[in-house]
């Protein structure tokens, strides 16, 4: 039986409930991205905290938070078979119990160990290659946009939390129309619309020209190699980067 | 803030200038931030961007200054040269760090310099810039200084408290080489810098070696006639009379004033550890006639002497015309370059010694094959090696297979026997590793492991055409100027398909300054 959930992670857990209660999952869709199938039955799993609480405590207890964080890494991702891929995961684990994440070579937990690097290396591409803007503000506030394969826009709050102490600052992932809101210490997640305009601080363009003027002097002209380039840097990420700019 | 046409004429002369240093890690420290400052330490590093050349930005890489009173051989820099000359001044390039910091185009500052007078005077301008930027800025980021052979110790003192990592360039891998190319480097002036930064780092207990080899080891004192082979004329008993707290009690700092020397981080309580990224180097490779040989003992000497965190190599570019150098129109040794790269990481994740990597018989490293695979064929009689059985350091023996998929061979192995097809999805190189393991006592390679046959299978691309020349606008004026004669085609190194490998030194090659 298919699956419908709301596209939530507690909707998530709630399939897996339903997998173990009601009737086998055989693919477990969002609403809304799911084309109706002739013969298969459809089943709308209705989110609910308590039992989605309850799947989410026997991972607890019985995989581990490696685990944990593991599955919820997976749902962030935009794998489209993502669902189908932490229900056999989750299925496997608690077949096997604590540990089963040492099983590299099975399928069931390299599917979502496959998923994770993925997210865990944009991630971390990410840390790097976002580019703040000085905006005029009340006050000077540091601005960024990008715009992600994964839905990683939490994960990328405490490293530039960590990092930007003094200053407030914005991370708009412009695909999703959603940004990061962080200021002293703190952080929300709230919704910003994709065409916001904003304004630049004085001396923003000065430093802008330097760094693509840096970035075009440190290469060694003789070893020009755009392929390798590329490899490391995706012509996707440079709409948003300042050196990429004309 | 300076005038914009006048820091854009010294970004580009000092970025241009810096650009042969290698290193460009921001590795090795982890630090949190503080309330009201700038700044963080990522323990892995993190990359910034990818210029032109493929190779990565994560430090702003930069001179403080390029007027060089010494005249080194192969050195763009040097005194008797006509590249044009610019100095920053210190809160200038503080002030860049922090707005390019800010922006998140950069990990930190890597800040080198040409020997602008002294070496002494040059230090204490990078001295300065890095005070400014650590505590009138609050700035947290990384910081990679360079120390200047023949620096005080009082010097190398201070800006070890302030910066993450230090390095001494050894530039030359034999003495020799270095008293021809670079005569106003002295040897002692290399070695009594590092040895100092590594006895610092044991009196506070951070020191720890390069790789996962290298970092478990104990500091004992070491004897530094090991790093000279050939003999000669490093002395460690002169050596040890250069102790840092030696100087200090010979009297190096009370003609400092208190406010001076609370400066130079003898009354300061800084928080900040010194130099807790460790000290690396970096070598020129090609300029002169050494063998691989002694360029790996030269290496593992120096991980095991003075505990580096990395030793880099740099395919010589020719870019002076000179009797003592290789002609401007040889190819930098960029495969040869390569293969000590993987000579180098074999040294400290893989348990190897130098010794076994390159013999007596084997001067040089082969370029056909990597250097594992190269071990593993004069070695077959070890070979197969079933998957199951195999140690922890044996599997790390197999090509084919790393420190990662070994681990989780290991962790799968407690669970499940492995088999075959599960070495794909842990990360095995199964078309390298296939001739050199059983899996549950089945062979799975198509033919029989003979060295002669499995051999050819195994090559990596690395080999260039013999007689390949640079394209290179300079060489080309050169050349012109010499004769008329001309070659008809000149293939380019640098278009060729390799240095994408995505290992940090695979493709990066150039001079040190």
């Amino acid at each position: 039986m298919d699956y419908l959930y709301d596209g939530t992670y507690m909707g998530l857990l709630c399939c897996v409930y339903a997998h173990y209660y009601v009737e086998k999952a055989t693919g477990i869709f969002r609403e809304g991205e799911y084309q109706t199938s002739l013969f298969g039955k459809v089943y709308r799993v209705k989110t609910d905290e308590d039992k989605a609480r309850r799947v989410y405590e026997a991972m607890e207890k019985k995989l581990g938070e490696f685990t944990l964080r593991r599955s919820y890494l997976a749902y962030l991702s935009n794998f489209p078979d993502k669902e189908m891929r932490l229900l056999r995961y989750l299925v496997f684990g608690f077949k096997q119990g604590r540990g089963f994440n040492n099983m590299h070579g099975h399928p069931d937990v390299f599917g979502v160990q496959e998923i994770e690097k993925r997210i865990y290396n944009e991630r971390h591409r990410y840390l790097g290659i976002l580019r703040f803007s000085v905006i005029k503000g009340n006050r000077d506030v540091l601005y960024a946009s990008l715009e992600p394969d994964n839905d990683l826009l939490e994960l990328l709050a405490d490293h530039f939390l960590e990092r930007y102490q003094a200053e407030p600052f914005i991370i708009h992932d412009v695909k999703r129309e959603k940004a990061i809101f962080a200021a002293g210490g703190d952080w929300y997640i709230a919704p910003l619309a994709k065409d916001v305009t904003v304004q630049l601080a004085q001396g923003e363009e000065f430093y802008r020209a330097l760094w693509k003027h840096y970035f075009e002097s440190i290469a060694i002209k003789e070893r020009t190699n755009p392929r390798c380039q590329r490899n490391f840097l995706p012509k996707k990420y440079w709409n948003h980067l300042t050196e990429m700019q004309v | 803030m300076f005038r914009m046409d006048e820091a854009m004429r010294k970004l580009k002369i000092l970025a241009d200038s810096a650009k042969y240093d290698v290193s460009c890690s921001s590795s090795g420290t982890a630090r949190s931030g503080q309330k009201g400052k700038l700044g963080s330490a990522a323990e892995a590093g993190i990359c910034h961007s990818w210029a032109a050349d493929g190779r990565c930005i994560s430090l702003l890489k930069i001179l403080f200054t390029n007027k060089c009173v010494y005249d080194c051989e192969y050195c763009v820099n040097r005194r008797s040269g006509g590249t044009e000359k610019a100095s920053f001044e210190p809160r200038e390039l503080a002030e860049l760090t922090m707005e390019f910091y800010r922006r998140n185009y950069i990990e930190g500052l890597f800040l080198s310099s040409a020997v602008e007078v002294s070496p002494d005077h040059t230090a204490e301008k990078i001295h300065e810039a890095l005070w400014i930027l650590r505590e009138e800025f609050g700035f947290l980021g990384y910081i990679h200084a360079k120390i200047i052979p023949g620096v005080s110790p009082e010097l190398v003192n201070a800006i070890g408290l302030l910066a993450d990592r230090l390095s001494v360039n050894v530039e030359l891998p034999s003495d020799e080489s270095l008293a021809l190319l670079a005569p106003q480097k002295k040897p002692k002036g290399i070695y009594l810098p590092m040895k100092q930064i590594t006895e610092t780092m044991a009196e506070q207990k951070t020191l720890k070696g390069g790789g996962n080899k290298f970092s478990t080891v104990k500091y004992r004192g070491q004897d530094l006639s090991y790093l000279n082979p050939q003999g000669g004329q490093l002395d460690p008993v002169k050596l040890a009379g250069a102790d840092p707290t030696a100087v200090r009690a010979a009297g190096g700092l009370p003609v400092m004033a208190r406010e001076e020397a609370a400066r130079y981080g003898e009354l300061r309580t800084y928080k900040e550890k010194f130099a807790p990224a460790g000290q690396t180097t970096q070598m020129i490779v090609g300029a002169t006639p050494e063998t691989d040989r002694h360029i790996l003992k030269m290496s593992e000497g120096l991980y095991k002497t003075f505990f580096m965190k990395r030793v880099y190599f740099s395919a010589y570019i020719p870019v002076v015309q000179s009797p003592k150098l290789p002609d401007v129109f040889t190819a930098p040794p960029l495969a040869r370059e390569h293969r000590l790269y993987q000579a180098d990481w074999l040294l400290r994740f893989y348990g190897f010694e130098a010794d076994e990597i390159v013999d007596e018989k084997h001067e040089n490293l082969d370029m056909e094959v990597d250097p594992k695979v190269s071990w593993a064929l004069r070695n077959i009689r070890l070979f197969p090696m079933e998957i199951n059985k195999a140690s922890m350091e044996e599997l790390l023996r197999i090509p084919g297979i790393g420190n990662v998929s070994a681990m989780r061979i290991v962790r799968h192995r407690k669970m499940a026997a492995v088999k075959f097809d599960d070495l794909k999805k842990m990360g095995v190189v199964v078309k390298r590793a296939k001739y050199f393991i059983t899996c549950c006592g089945k062979y799975y390679g198509d033919i029989d492991p003979e060295p002669e046959r499995v051999r050819p299978l195994l090559g990596d691309g690395m080999i260039i055409p013999q007689g390949v020349r640079i394209k290179d606008d300079r060489a080309d004026v050169i050349r012109g100027k010499l004769s008329d004669h001309r070659d008809g085609v000149q293939l380019s190194m640098f278009s060729g398909g390799f240095g994408t490998d995505g290992t940090e030194g695979g493709n990066v090659h150039g001079l040190s300054v």
